[in-house]
C-alpha cells in the first residue's frame, strides 16, 4: 500500500484557502466532471499532458524542430499540439528554454508526495493547518488520497478533502476514514441542468452528500456561483432546501465565479466557454447569501 | 504590569487630525530648498575658534548652529522642532564634502535622484554664499585623504586596486578613488548607531549629566584621574568633558529659543485655544531636556528635540534611531492615561506630529539616490515590543498605537522594527499585519527577540543589559545606549568567486587581484571550484583586517570625539572619558567594524547551475562556460537559459540548499580565523544590507547563475534571485533556515513580498502571522512583508519571465499574475493602484 501511485498536476504549498491553518494541497490529475467553467481544465485529463504558457514563448520554433511526430505548428497564435497524437515523449520541453512548455502531471508513490508535504510540518504546527487533497476529481484516485491522509493523520496534519461528489461511495468512505474536514461542492440540483453543465447527472453528488453528512465529518459546502447558470432564486432556493434536509450544520460557501482559469485554456489546446460571463455584483452575492440563510444555513462568501 | 489594550480604541483613533492632514499636506505639496544656514554658521564657527583642541571647536561649532540658527513653528503644530527655516529644506554642511556641493553650486542643478528632472530650489542669494562656502572648504580641507594616505603607506597602491571604485574586492565604506569627504572623513557616515535618542538623559535630565561631567572634571584635578592611562589621554578626557558640557548647554538653550519663539507667537496670537498651545509648547520647552519630562506630552517633545539635536550634530550622514519609543514613552502615558488627563486619540496625535517632525528632516542629497547603499533612507529606526530580563512581554498599548501612527500617517519613514516572541498576544500580531497591509512596503518588520538578546548573550553581556536592544542602521541592531555599531567592511563574495574562475585574474580590470587559485577550465569536480574560492577567501580575509584597522583607527585619530555622543551614553564614557566610538562604551566590541557579506546566494545559485549542467549532466564543459561568462553570455543566450532553469536557492531544493548550507558553515569558520585586531576578540560577521548589492553588482561580471554582468547580485542574506522562488513562502523561508544561519550572522533579513489578495482578510492575516511563528521558530532573524506594488504588476506584464512567482488570489483559486488575460492583468494594476499608498 505504502507506494501506491497516483498522477498529481501540482503540489501548491502555503495554500490559504483551502482549509484551516496553513496547508498544502495535493492536487489530484483527472476528473470525470467537465464544468463548463472550470477553473484548472489541465486537471480534466486522467493523463499527465504538455502545456503551453503562451506569455513566456519566445516563437523561437525549436520545439516544432524537436518533436519526432511533427504535430506541432507555429502560427500567429504561438504554439499548437496535435494531442491525440501526443506520445509525451518530453523532446519539446526538455528543449523548451524559456519553459513556455511543461508536462503537467506527474506518476508520483504516496511516499513521494508525502516527503514534499511533510517539509511544511512546522508550519502546520504553528497553524493547526495540514494538507488538503483537490483535484481533478479525488474520488478517481481514493486509494492513494486515503494513504496518504492516514500518513498526515500519523503525523499530526489536519486533512481535507476537497470532491465534487461525483464518484463511487465506496471509495468516499476510504477517504472519510482519514479526512478531518470535507470540502464538498454543489452545483445544480437541477439534474438537466447539471448534465448540460458539467457533464454528469447530480444523483450520485446528492447521494454522497448524505453519506458525508451522516459519517460525522465536518463538511463545508462549496458553490462556484456563475451567473446565468446556477444563480437563479430557484436553484439557490433548492439548493438551500436540500442542504438543510441533510446537515444543519455545514457552512455553505459561496465561490464568486472568476475567470482566472481562462488562460490554462488555451495552454491546452481546449476553448473556453463562458467568454464574456461578466463576474457577479456585490448585491448578485449577498442575495444568494440570503436565500441560503433563509433555510438556516451559515452562508460566507468568499474572498 | 500595564493597563489592558483595547484593540477597538486603537483601531478607532484618528492619527491624522485636520491639523496633522494639514500640516503633511503643506509638507508635501512645499518644493525642497537648499537650506545654507547652518553650514554657514560652522563654517564662522570654525573661524572662531582657530587654535583650540579640536573636540572643544566641534562642540563650539554645534553650540553656534544651536544658538543661532533661524527658528521655525510651523502655524499649529503640536510638536515643534524644525531641522530648517523652510517648511522642506535639506541641510548640508560644506565642510564634509566641498567638492561635491561645489560641483552641484557649478551646475546650479541640486538634483536627488540622477532621473530627476527638477532640482532642488535655491535662492540666488544662498547659492553664492554656498558656492563661496564650499571653496572655503576646498581651500581647507587636508588636500589629501588621510585614510588613503596611511593605506597606500602601509599597503602600497595596489591596495586601492581593490577598493570601491575599482576591483571592487571589499566595497569599503568611504574608502573610495575618488574621495570627498572634506574635513573629518566619514565622521558620521559611521554605520548605524552613531547618535542615539538616550532614554536614561531625557529621565534624567541634561542638567544631571551637566553636573556628573563638572564633578568629573573637579574629581580628575583634585585626586588625579585613575581611570585613563598616560598624559595624552588626561587631556583628552579633560576636554571630552568639556565638550560635553558645551554640548548640553546649548542643546538646552536650543530648547529654550523655541520656548521663547512659541511665547513671542502667543503674544501675538488672537485665538485663545492656540495662544494655551503655545504656552505649553514654551513650558515644555523651558523645562525639556534640562529637567525630565513630567508628563506625555513634555517627553514626546522632548523626544523630538533630542532627535533633532543628534541629527543637526551628525550633519552629514544621520542616521539617528529613535530606539524603544514603546518603552521610553510607556511611563509617562500610563500616568497621565490613569490621572484621566490624556486619551489614546490624545496620544495618537501626539504620535503622528512626532512622525511628521522626524520625516520632514531631510539633508541636501550630493551624490544621486541611485547609486548610494542607502538610497532614500536616513534610518531613523523605531523599535517596538520584546521582552524583559525574565522574559515577560513588553508589548504596551503605546506599541498599538505607533504601528497606527505608522499605518495612518503613510510616511516612508520612520522603519518601525517590532521585537518578536512566541508569547506575544496574537491579537497584537493580527494588528501589526493589519498595518502593514494598510502600509504597503515591508513596514513593520519582524525580528527574532530571543535571538536577538541570545547573541548578546552568548558575547557574555549580562541579561539586564543584553535584553534592552533595538534596531540601528539598515539592518543592524545594537544595545540601547551601551555600545557603538561600527558599520561595516564588507566583501564582495561574488567577485572572490570570479576570480576564483579566473585563477585570481579580475576580467573587469585586467589585473592579477587575488592569488593564482588553478586555471578552472580544468577542474573537473564542484569541490576544486570551492576550494579554490575559499582560498580566494583566506588570502583576503586578512587583507580586510588591515584596511578595516587603518582606515577606523584613522578616522578616529583625526576626527574630534563628540561631546554629545558621550551624554547620550554619560554612564559609561564620563568615566572612561572616551566616547562610543573609541571604546568608550559598556560594550565596546562594536565599535570594531564588522566583517559584512555580500552574494553568498549568487554564488550557491551558480555553484548548483555549474553542478547540473557541467558535472552531473555533462551538458556543456567548464571551458565553455567560462566562455560565455566572459562573454557575458554574447551568443550564448541558450546556455544562459539553461543556467536560470537550473536549481535555484530559496525553493527548499537540497540540491542547491546544500551547496548554500556549505557556504555559509565554511566561509563564517574562514571569516573568523583571524581575531579582530582591534578588540582582540573574534571579529562580528554581518551579511547583507541595503542596496549595496546594485553598487558592487557593477563591478562583477556574469555568473554561472545567470546572471547579466553589472547586474545587481542578490539583495539580502537570503532573498532569492528576483522570480526564481517558485514553490511559495513556506519554501523559502525553508530555503533560509535549513541551518542556523542567523546565529552567526547580523543582518540575515527575508524580504518576501505578497499581493494585496493575500491579506484581504483577517483570516489570511492570521496565516501570515503563523507564517512568522515557524519562521522564527526555525531560528529566522529578521521577515518583512512587501505588498507588490502597480510598478511591480507593470513589469510583470511586460516582462513575464521575470515574475513567474507572482501569485494573485480570490476565493478558493489563486493563479500566477502572467497567466491571466490581460484585461484581467489590467484589472488587477489599476485596482491595486487606488488601494496602494
Amino acid at each position: 500500500m505504502e507506494n501506491i501511485k497516483g498522477i498529481v498536476f501540482n503540489i501548491q504549498r502555503y495554500s490559504i484557502d483551502d482549509g484551516p491553518g496553513v496547508r498544502t494541497t495535493v492536487f489530484m490529475k483527472g476528473c470525470p466532471l467537465s464544468c463548463l467553467w472550470c477553473s484548472n481544465p489541465e486537471s480534466q485529463c486522467m493523463k499527465p499532458e504538455v502545456t503551453y504558457r503562451y506569455t513566456s514563448c519566445k516563437r523561437c520554433g525549436t520545439c516544432v524542430e524537436v518533436c519526432p511526430e511533427g504535430i506541432i505548428t507555429l502560427d500567429d497564435d504561438g504554439v499548437h499540439i496535435d494531442r491525440t497524437k501526443c506520445t509525451l515523449c518530453g523532446e519539446c520541453v526538455s528543449n523548451c528554454l524559456p519553459q513556455a512548455l511543461q508536462i503537467s502531471g506527474k506518476e508520483m508513490t504516496v511516499d513521494e508526495v508525502f516527503k514534499v508535504v511533510k517539509k511544511d510540518a512546522d508550519y502546520y504546527e504553528a497553524s493547526g493547518g495540514g494538507v488538503t487533497a483537490s483535484g481533478g476529481e479525488i474520488l478517481v484516485q481514493a486509494d492513494f488520497v486515503a494513504e496518504l491522509f492516514k500518513r498526515c493523520r500519523e503525523a499530526g496534519f489536519h486533512t481535507n478533502a476537497d470532491t465534487s461528489g461525483f464518484g463511487d461511495p465506496a471509495a468516499l468512505k476510504k477517504i472519510l476514514e482519514y479526512a478531518d474536514l470535507v470540502f464538498y461542492d454543489l452545483k445544480h440540483l437541477d439534474p438537466a441542468k447539471h448534465m448540460e453543465y458539467t457533464g454528469q447527472t447530480n444523483e450520485l453528488i446528492l447521494q454522497n452528500l448524505k453519506l458525508v453528512a451522516d459519517s460525522g465529518v465536518p463538511m463545508v459546502i462549496r458553490v462556484p456561483l456563475i451567473p446565468g447558470y446556477n444563480n437563479s432564486d430557484e436553484n439557490l432556493h433548492a439548493l438551500g432546501k436540500t442542504v438543510a434536509e441533510v446537515t444543519k450544520d455545514s457552512v455553505v460557501n459561496i465561490l464568486p465565479y472568476h475567470r482566472y482559469g481562462a488562460n490554462k485554456y488555451r495552454m491546452i489546446d481546449m476553448t473556453y466557454q463562458l467568454e464574456g460571463v461578466p463576474e457577479l455584483t456585490q448585491d448578485e452575492l449577498n442575495h444568494a447569501k440570503e436565500i441560503i440563510e433563509s433555510y438556516g444555513l451559515k452562508c460566507e462568501i468568499s474572498k | 504590569m500595564a493597563m489592558k489594550v483595547d484593540p477597538k480604541e486603537i483601531q478607532s483613533v484618528q492619527v491624522l487630525t485636520p491639523r496633522l492632514q494639514k500640516l503633511k499636506a503643506e509638507w508635501e505639496a512645499a518644493e525642497p530648498q537648499v537650506y545654507v544656514d547652518d553650514t554657514l554658521l560652522f563654517t564662522q564657527s570654525w573661524k572662531e575658534t582657530e587654535g583650540l583642541p579640536i573636540d572643544i571647536r566641534w562642540a563650539k561649532a554645534l553650540e553656534k548652529r544651536l544658538l543661532e540658527c533661524p527658528l521655525l513653528i510651523r502655524d499649529d503644530e503640536i510638536i515643534v522642532g524644525s531641522l530648517t527655516k523652510f517648511i522642506r529644506g535639506n541641510g548640508t554642511l560644506c565642510a564634509m564634502k566641498p567638492h561635491e556641493i561645489y560641483e552641484m553650486c557649478q551646475t546650479g542643478r541640486f538634483a536627488r535622484k540622477t532621473s530627476d528632472t527638477e532640482s532642488t530650489k535655491i535662492t540666488p542669494e544662498d547659492l553664492a554664499a554656498l558656492k563661496a562656502d564650499a571653496e572655503y572648504w576646498m581651500e581647507h580641507m587636508p588636500k589629501v585623504s588621510t585614510v588613503n594616505a596611511a593605506l597606500a603607506y602601509d599597503m602600497g597602491e595596489d591596495v586601492f586596486d581593490l577598493l570601491f571604485d575599482r576591483g571592487c574586492v571589499f566595497e569599503g565604506r568611504g574608502v573610495r578613488y575618488k574621495m570627498d569627504r572634506g574635513l573629518f572623513q566619514n565622521y558620521s557616515a559611521y554605520g548605524g548607531g552613531v547618535a542615539q535618542v538616550s532614554a536614561k538623559c531625557i529621565d534624567n535630565g541634561l542638567n544631571h549629566v551637566i553636573e556628573l561631567c563638572k564633578k568629573e572634571k573637579e574629581r580628575m584635578m583634585a585626586e588625579g584621574d585613575t581611570h585613563s592611562h598616560g598624559s595624552a589621554q588626561f587631556l583628552r578626557k579633560y576636554w571630552l568633558l568639556e565638550a560635553c558640557i558645551i554640548s548640553c548647554e546649548a542643546f538646552i538653550k536650543f530648547a529654550r529659543r523655541h520656548a521663547d519663539l512659541a511665547r513671542e507667537m502667543a503674544a501675538k496670537e488672537t485665538r485663545e485655544w492656540r495662544k494655551k498651545e503655545l504656552l505649553r509648547i514654551a513650558e515644555a520647552c523651558e523645562r525639556c531636556p534640562a529637567e525630565p519630562p513630567r508628563d506625555f506630552f513634555e517627553a514626546i517633545q522632548c523626544v523630538r528635540m533630542y532627535h533633532l539635536v543628534c541629527w543637526k550634530e551628525s550633519s552629514d550622514r544621520p542616521e539617528v534611531p529613535v530606539g524603544r519609543l514603546d518603552q521610553l514613552l510607556y511611563k509617562y502615558y500610563e500616568a497621565d492615561k490613569k490621572a484621566g488627563k490624556i486619551t489614546a486619540q490624545d496620544a495618537a496625535e501626539l504620535l503622528g506630529a512626532l512622525w511628521l517632525k522626524i520625516r520632514e528632516c531631510e539633508n541636501l542629497v550630493t551624490i544621486p539616490r541611485e547609486q548610494r547603499a542607502a538610497p532614500g533612507s536616513l534610518l531613523p529606526n523605531i523599535t517596538l515590543c520584546g521582552t524583559d530580563k525574565d522574559g515577560n512581554d513588553l508589548t504596551n498599548e503605546l506599541s498599538w498605537l505607533i504601528l497606527e501612527a505608522m499605518a495612518q500617517v503613510k510616511l516612508s519613514e520612520p522603519a518601525i522594527y517590532i521585537r518578536y516572541h512566541p508569547n506575544m498576544d496574537p491579537e497584537f500580531v493580527l494588528h501589526a499585519l493589519r498595518c502593514n497591509r494598510e502600509f504597503g512596503g515591508g513596514n513593520p518588520a519582524f525580528l527574532n527577540d530571543i535571538l536577538g538578546t541570545q547573541r548578546y548573550l552568548d558575547r557574555g553581556v549580562p541579561i539586564e543589559d543584553a535584553c534592552n536592544w533595538s534596531a540601528s542602521g539598515c539592518l543592524g541592531y545594537h544595545l540601547d545606549c551601551m555600545e557603538h555599531l561600527g558599520g561595516g567592511h564588507n566583501i564582495n563574495q561574488t567577485k572572490l568567486f570570479e576570480l576564483a574562475l579566473n585563477d585570481g585574474f579580475d576580467p573587469r580590470t585586467q589585473k592579477q587581484l587575488g592569488p593564482h587559485t588553478g586555471d578552472a577550465s580544468k577542474f573537473t569536480s564542484l569541490e576544486q571550484i570551492m576550494e579554490a574560492y575559499y582560498k580566494q577567501l583566506e588570502y583576503f580575509v586578512p587583507v580586510l583586517h588591515r584596511i578595516k584597522v587603518l582606515t577606523l583607527c584613522t578616522e578616529i585619530t583625526d576626527g574630534p570625539m563628540s561631546g554629545l555622543r558621550c551624554a547620550m551614553q554619560y554612564e559609561d564614557c564620563i568615566r572612561e572619558g572616551l566616547t562610543p566610538k573609541e571604546g568608550g562604551a559598556r560594550y565596546p566590541e562594536g565599535r570594531t567594524s564588522w566583517l559584512g557579506s555580500r552574494g553568498l546566494v549568487d554564488i550557491a545559485d551558480s555553484l548548483a547551475a555549474i553542478k547540473k549542467l557541467v558535472f552531473d549532466e555533462k551538458k556543456v564543459t567548464m571551458a565553455e562556460m567560462l566562455d560565455a561568462l566572459k562573454n557575458n553570455w554574447e551568443g550564448r543566450e541558450d546556455l544562459r537559459q539553461m543556467c536560470l532553469n537550473a536549481p535555484k536557492y530559496g525553493n527548499d531544493d537540497d540540491y542547491v540548499d546544500e551547496i548554500y548550507d556549505q557556504l555559509s558553515t565554511k566561509v563564517p569558520e574562514i571569516m573568523q580565523r583571524w581575531i579582530d585586531p582591534i578588540t582582540g576578540k573574534k571579529p562580528m560577521l554581518f551579511i547583507g544590507a541595503a542596496a549595496g548589492h546594485i553598487a558592487i553588482g557593477k563591478a562583477v561580471g556574469a555568473l554561472p547563475n545567470g546572471r547579466l554582468a553589472g547586474s545587481p547580485v542578490n539583495d539580502a542574506a537570503c532573498s532569492v534571485m528576483p522570480g526564481m522562488d517558485v514553490n511559495g513562502p513556506t519554501a523559502a523561508i525553508n530555503s533560509a533556515t535549513k541551518g542556523p544561519y542567523a546565529k552567526e550572522y547580523v543582518g540575515y533579513a527575508m524580504n518576501m513580498k505578497f499581493s494585496k489578495s493575500v491579506l484581504n482578510t483577517d483570516e489570511k492575516l492570521q496565516k501570515l502571522a503563523w507564517l512568522i511563528k515557524a519562521f522564527m521558530k526555525r531560528g529566522g532573524w529578521h521577515i518583512q512583508f512587501n505588498i507588490h506594488s502597480r510598478e511591480e504588476l507593470l513589469a510583470a506584464q511586460a516582462n513575464p519571465a521575470e515574475h513567474k512567482n507572482l501569485l494573485v488570489r480570490v476565493g478558493g483559486y489563486s493563479a500566477y499574475f502572467i497567466d491571466l488575460p490581460k484585461s484581467l492583468q489590467d484589472e488587477i494594476v489599476n485596482r491595486t493602484m487606488h488601494e496602494m499608498v
